[in-house]
Order: C-alpha cells, then structure tokens, then sequence
C-alpha cells in the first residue's frame, strides 16, 4: 500500500519535467531536483503518512503547468505558442514565387500579389518586407520590360542621323567610340543589377526564412 | 473583465514582490528551500502555489543575488541552504527605501479613514 504516495509523487515529479520542456535543462533540472527534496522534506515531517497528507503537499506547490508558466517568466523563455505561429508555409513559399516571377506572368498584378502576402506574413520583420518591396518593384517582370526597352533603345542608337535641311538628305555620322563606350558600359550594369536585384533579394528573404525556422525549431 | 484584470494585477504585484520578501527572510540567516517555502505560506496571501519559490530561487542564484551551499542534514539528504551576496543585500535596501515611500503614498489615498 506503500507505493501509492510513491507513484502520486513520481507521477507528479514526470509531469512537471514535461511541463518544464521548453526551460534550459539546468534550470529544468535545478527546479525539479529542488521540488523533489521539498516533497521529501515534507514527508518526512509526517508522524504516519497517508495518502492526503501527500496530497496535500502536491497541491500546495501548485499545478506542475503553473510552476512551469511561472518559471517560463522568470527565466523569458518565449511561450511555444507564439512560435509555433511563425512556421513558414505557402503564404511565404508563395510571397516569394509572386514576388520575383509574378510581374512577368500577370504584369504589375501578379508583384502586388506578392507584396500583399510578403505584409501579411508573421515570418519577416518589417526590416527584411521593406526590403523584399523596395528591390525591385515588379520583380524580375521590370527587369524584362527594362531590358527590352533598352535593348529597342540600343537599335536605334550606335550613330547619330540629322536630316540635312536644305538637300533633304540623312547625314549619319556615327557617335564618338570612347563616349559610347562609358555610356554602355553603364548601361549594361543597370540591366545587370535590375536583373541580379530581384534575385538577390529573394534569395536573402528565403534565407531569412530557413533561419527563422531553425530558429522556431531550436526555441 | 474588470475583477479579471484586478485579480492579474493582484498577481503580478504579489509575483513582483515575492522576490524582495525571500531576499528579507534570507538577510538575517541562511535557509534551505522548505523552510523558506514554509515561512512564506505561514503569512497568508503572499504565496497561492509553493512551487513557483523555487524557479524563483533559482532567477536569484542566476542574478548573484543569493549563493547557495548544499549541508549535511540530521534527517535525511543534503539541502541546498540560500544565502544573500552583497548584491542582494544591496538590492534588498534599495527595495525597501522605494517600497515604504510608495505604501506610504498607497496609504495616503486608499486607506480607510477612521471615524
């Protein structure tokens, strides 16, 4: 009959450990070690122990999930709720497919798609959504357009033609070659970057992503 | 909804305070965690569940406010016996200072006029 009061202790002990999970493991193991000396303690006070005597030592330390909430305060050990809440899914595999290609399948539409999914996530900071909006607007959608913009621009260029007034004539004379050469050179590094940007950008968010994952997992 | 919030103001000004009254009852002699525990529940309304002393204990080992050494017992086990460290000492004056002046100023308004 002995082993009553010793299993309501055990069970108690086992389910304060569960509830103290999410607490660092020496402080976990500090809090536990010490509950157990002071049911000891208290038991062995008792003349001739019974069962609700033990009872009543276990309900005045309270419910194991109290001590661990208090705990949790204690030591600002974030809830598991909260965290939980942050597990990337398809909101933020979608935020990010939208934002890079979904200018260039529904232009300008299929960006703000993007951006509404990006601002509605609890996975990015508002640091990382300024960022993800910013570079670049559109997505890889304005990098086409721009890229074929100049690329029209750039058929058009390479000499410069006036109509002679008095014989109607077109003059070409082609561009000095050195001026060209620094305007081109700059030109392709603006598409570059246009394109590079988006890219970059999602690829940061996406890291963003995982480390927060792992982040939530570890917590 | 509004007995709810007084009951957790209640309770955070108990959990606020809780700390500074185990640093008082550690200031005149060392104790081990079931005598402390027990001097506590012998004052009614300051603890509702004993288990919360001791992540409490251990909040003030961590902060250096309180050191602890384990001793031989006559009965049973070693116990971990809690000490204050001057930091803790030094917490405890500070508290009390700020404390009688806001119970004071607590009093002025709230408490019940006699006559």
């Amino acid at each position: 009959m002995s082993t009553t009061p010793d299993k309501l202790v055990e069970r108690y002990l086992k389910h304060l450990e569960v509830e103290l999970d999410d607490v660092p493991r020496d402080r976990r193991r500090e809090i536990v070690d010490e509950i157990a000396g002071h049911i000891a303690e208290a038991r062995a006070g008792l003349e001739h122990e019974t069962e609700a005597d033990v009872r009543n030592i276990l309900d005045g330390l309270g419910d194991p999930a109290e001590i661990a909430e208090d705990a949790r305060e204690r030591f600002d050990v974030r809830p598991p709720v909260p965290t939980a809440a942050y597990k990337p899914g398809w909101m933020e595999i979608g935020a990010l497919i939208m934002l890079l290609v979904g200018g260039v399948v529904i232009p300008i539409v299929g960006w703000l798609v993007g951006v509404i999914l990006l601002w509605l996530s609890n996975a990015w900071n508002v640091r990382d959504k300024l960022i993800g909006t910013i570079f670049v607007p559109g997505g890889l959608g304005l990098s086409i357009l721009l890229f074929f913009m100049t690329a029209t621009l750039e058929s058009g260029g390479g000499s410069t033609c006036q109509i002679d007034s008095t014989t109607g004539q077109n003059h070409c004379t082609p561009v000095d070659g050195s001026d060209w050469n620094v305007f081109d050179v700059l030109k392709v590094l603006v598409v570059a970057a246009i394109i590079v940007a988006p890219i970059i950008t999602t690829m940061y968010l996406g890291y963003r992503l995982r480390h927060h994952q792992q982040a939530a997992a570890t917590a | 909804m509004v007995a709810g919030k007084q009951d957790a103001l209640l309770a955070q000004m108990r959990k606020g305070t809780l700390q500074y009254c185990v640093l008082a009852l550690l200031s005149d002699e060392e104790r081990y965690g079931f005598d402390l525990v027990r001097s506590l529940a012998e004052t009614d309304g300051m603890v509702t569940s004993e288990g919360t002393i001791y992540p409490l204990l251990s909040r003030l080992r961590r902060d250096g406010l309180v050191e602890t050494t384990w001793r031989e017992s006559t009965s049973g086990p070693p116990r971990r016996y809690y000490k204050l460290t001057a930091a803790g000492r030094a917490a405890l004056a500070a508290f009390r200072d700020e404390w009688e002046r806001f119970r004071d100023a607590v009093d002025h308004f709230v408490e019940r006029k006699a006559g």
